[in-house]
């Protein structure tokens, strides 16, 4: 019965660190989905994300602003607003001039933003880590067997309930609205969607800015139930949606919900059954093996040569 | 003789004057090689906080042999790969004394170098037992060993009597060792070790582990790191309801794991070297930090203020500046430091160095623990 317990318990934790990294894989997969190129600063924009969120959240504090719904929204709308500029600036900056070249260009271009964005957070924030205040305490508890209980946290829910509405809007905005079509129509072809007079700039820009207002969504919800931020965290879970993105099929979109949530319960299961160690070694080895034996990963599709 | 030549005799000559001008008031250079940014900065401000104070005081008592201390500081951000990088900067500076590093894994391959080079180093933080088992001539601690710490925590443990430790760890150099220590004392006392485990430095999301800890029903777990991972494995912990008691060594007793963990660093156990801002003939150092505006109160400000203190003494006992004179002398007197009196063995380790363990508060204060 314990053991059962905490296979749901690992289960849970696998989940919850899983779906954040679907909502940052989303933005790697879309960019790659439309003109192909990864957008390595994007582990950078979810950081910021996280950083505003804590500005805003500190803020409304030292104004003596203590309603929880209050703090969340305006925290969710500022990292939202600040991370989607930063996204749209660094597509405008940073790849919109070297798009079309040789695709190793635009690459290099997104390393060097991924490294400027960094070292600016060290700048105006300093290199150490800094704590999120708690604000969601307390969680749900179910069967107890041997002293071991099932704790499903507030944070938890939350995380699972913001990730299936933003997946949810995200599908229905891309299958339904007017952007979300000319989005798809640009993916299948760049150049033929701009002859038949869609605005491809608007529609590149506006998957910029998507892919990291849910990376600040990621950022807000991340530093609140982890409790900390420090300029380098980007880096490490943009490693981590990527192969998230990867693992799913790049450019597909429910690849990288699906793969985000493999690869999260894999490292729970991971470091609940074999040792924390060998987390990264399960992840890493699960998308080289994916790699060889499906190139294109679980959802993703085959490439068709275009003439 | 034209004058062009004239100009140009002129010139040289009086630029070898000025040379042997900028000789005859000679400095002896002290390089300071610490964190000043990274995750463990905090550290790094209490070493150059530590030596700083020295440098000031034997400077306004005159500096050494009649020449003035001057500090060079280098920013090694804990990383073994900037660590080298800047020690060769301090060869090339002309360094022949440092107070550094503060991470053992910095500290060990930065002392490869300066002992090729010549060049005595005393790390005021550096708890590894390695750095000083390879026979080095020129390295030397003002702090103690995990070899000692681990003990100091293990016995602590086995005294409140568990039934079940976790002991967990950074698989760095520092942190693997002194769970490694800690795990053999409680071993060697009969407790049941219920898991040993490393994590990956840098991580965040603890959830896991701390499930594991939570059904592995654990009465305390020791951890051997740096507190930005503490910090969070005691947060998450206290979400989940795990009540095992946690304990660490000095590489998570500061202020800013309060920042991190909030309420959830309430009694949490830290093994540290005693206040030495506390005894009283420290006292009026301790006012000196006040009026600067410095809190001497940090695990290393007063082994650094001793570092720079034993050099200055060293080269006058030696009445020499060259570091392997002065290394020889270190070894052979006795000095009365802050740190209190200092003896080394032939290793370059303090003959004696003692450990306290210490309860911490949710406010960043701490109190003995009994």
């Amino acid at each position: 019965m314990q053991d059962l317990l905490y296979f749901f318990q690992q289960l849970i934790n696998g989940l919850t660190i899983g779906s954040t990294y679907a909502l940052i894989a989303i933005g790697y997969t879309m960019v790659y989905g439309i003109i192909g190129m990864i957008n390595f600063a994007h582990g950078e924009i979810y950081m910021i994300g996280a950083y505003t969120a804590l500005i805003a959240i500190t803020g409304l504090a030292t104004l003596g602003i203590a309603w929880l719904p209050l703090i969340l929204i305006v925290a969710l709308l500022c990292a939202v607003i600040v991370s989607s500029s930063m996204g749209w600036a660094v597509e405008r900056i940073a790849y919109r001039p070297v798009r079309g070249r040789h695709r190793l260009i635009p690459l290099i271009s997104a390393i060097g933003m991924s490294i400027f964005l960094q070292n600016y957070v060290h700048l105006a924030q300093g290199s150490r880590n800094i704590g999120f205040p708690a604000l969601m305490e307390g969680s749900f508890r179910f069967g107890s067997a041997e002293g071991f209980q099932l704790s499903l946290s507030y944070m938890q829910i939350t995380i699972f309930i913001t990730t299936l509405v933003c997946m949810t809007i995200l599908s229905l905005f891309i299958s339904r609205s007017r952007i979300g079509r000319a989005c798809r129509a640009v993916s299948q072809d760049l150049g033929m969607a701009n002859l038949l007079g869609i605005d491809t700039n608007r529609i590149i820009s506006a998957t910029f800015v998507i892919g990291a207002a849910l990376a600040a969504v990621a950022g807000l919800l991340l530093g609140m139930y982890y409790g900390s931020v420090d300029p380098l965290f980007g880096f490490i879970a943009g490693l981590k949606a990527f192969t998230a993105a990867v693992l799913g099929g790049i450019g597909s979109i429910p690849g990288a919900m699906l793969g985000g949530l493999i690869l999260g319960v894999a490292e729970s299961m991971t470091s609940g059954y074999l040792s924390g160690e060998y987390k990264d070694v399960v992840s890493f080895s699960l998308l080289i093996l994916i790699l060889l034996f499906k190139p294109t990963g679980l959802l993703g599709k085959p490439e068709v040569e275009k003439i | 003789m034209n004058t062009s030549v004239k100009k140009l005799v002129t010139a040289v000559s009086a630029s070898v004057a000025l040379m042997a001008a900028g000789q005859a008031a000679a400095e002896i250079k002290i390089g300071i090689a610490g964190p000043m940014t990274g995750p463990v900065a905090q550290y790094g401000d209490m070493q150059f906080s530590g030596s700083r104070m020295a440098i000031e005081r034997i400077n306004a008592a005159g500096g050494v042999m009649g020449e003035e201390l001057v500090a060079v500081e280098v920013d090694d951000v804990c990383d073994p790969k900037q660590a080298v990088t800047v020690a060769n900067r301090l060869v090339n500076e002309g360094v022949q004394y440092v107070v550094g590093h503060l991470c053992s894994s910095s500290t060990q391959p930065a002392s490869d170098i300066y002992e090729d080079e010549g060049i005595l180093m005393i790390t005021p933080a550096s708890t590894s037992p390695e750095i000083t088992q390879r026979g080095y001539e020129l390295v030397f601690r003002t702090i103690g060993l995990d070899s000692m710490q681990g003990p100091v925590a293990g016995n602590y443990i086995a005294a409140q009597k568990p039934e079940r430790v976790a002991v967990v760890h950074d698989k760095q150099q520092y942190g693997e060792g002194i769970a490694t220590a800690v795990r053999d004392t409680l071993k060697d006392a009969g407790i049941e070790i219920a898991m040993f485990e490393g994590i990956t430095a840098g991580d965040k999301d603890f959830s896991s582990l701390v499930t594991k800890i939570k059904q592995a029903d654990v009465d305390y777990v020791y951890y051997g790191g740096y507190h930005p991972e503490l910090g969070l494995i005691l947060r998450q912990a206290r979400q989940a309801d795990v009540d095992a008691k946690f304990m660490g060594p000095e590489g998570v007793g500061n202020k800013d794991i309060n920042t991190i963990a909030g309420d959830a660093a309430e009694g949490l156990l830290v093994t540290l070297p005693p206040a030495f801002d506390q005894k009283e003939e420290n006292q009026e150092l301790v006012a000196a930090f006040a009026e600067k505006g410095e809190d001497p109160s940090g695990p290393f400000v007063l082994p650094s203020y001793t570092a720079v203190q034993l050099i200055a003494e060293g080269i006058e006992m030696a009445d020499s500046k060259d570091p392997f004179k002065v290394a020889s002398a270190l070894r052979s007197g006795t000095f009365e430091t802050p740190i209190g009196t200092v003896q080394y063995d032939k290793a370059g380790d303090l003959k004696a160095f003692e450990f306290v363990v210490y309860e911490w508060h949710a406010d960043g204060s701490k109190t003995p623990a009994n």
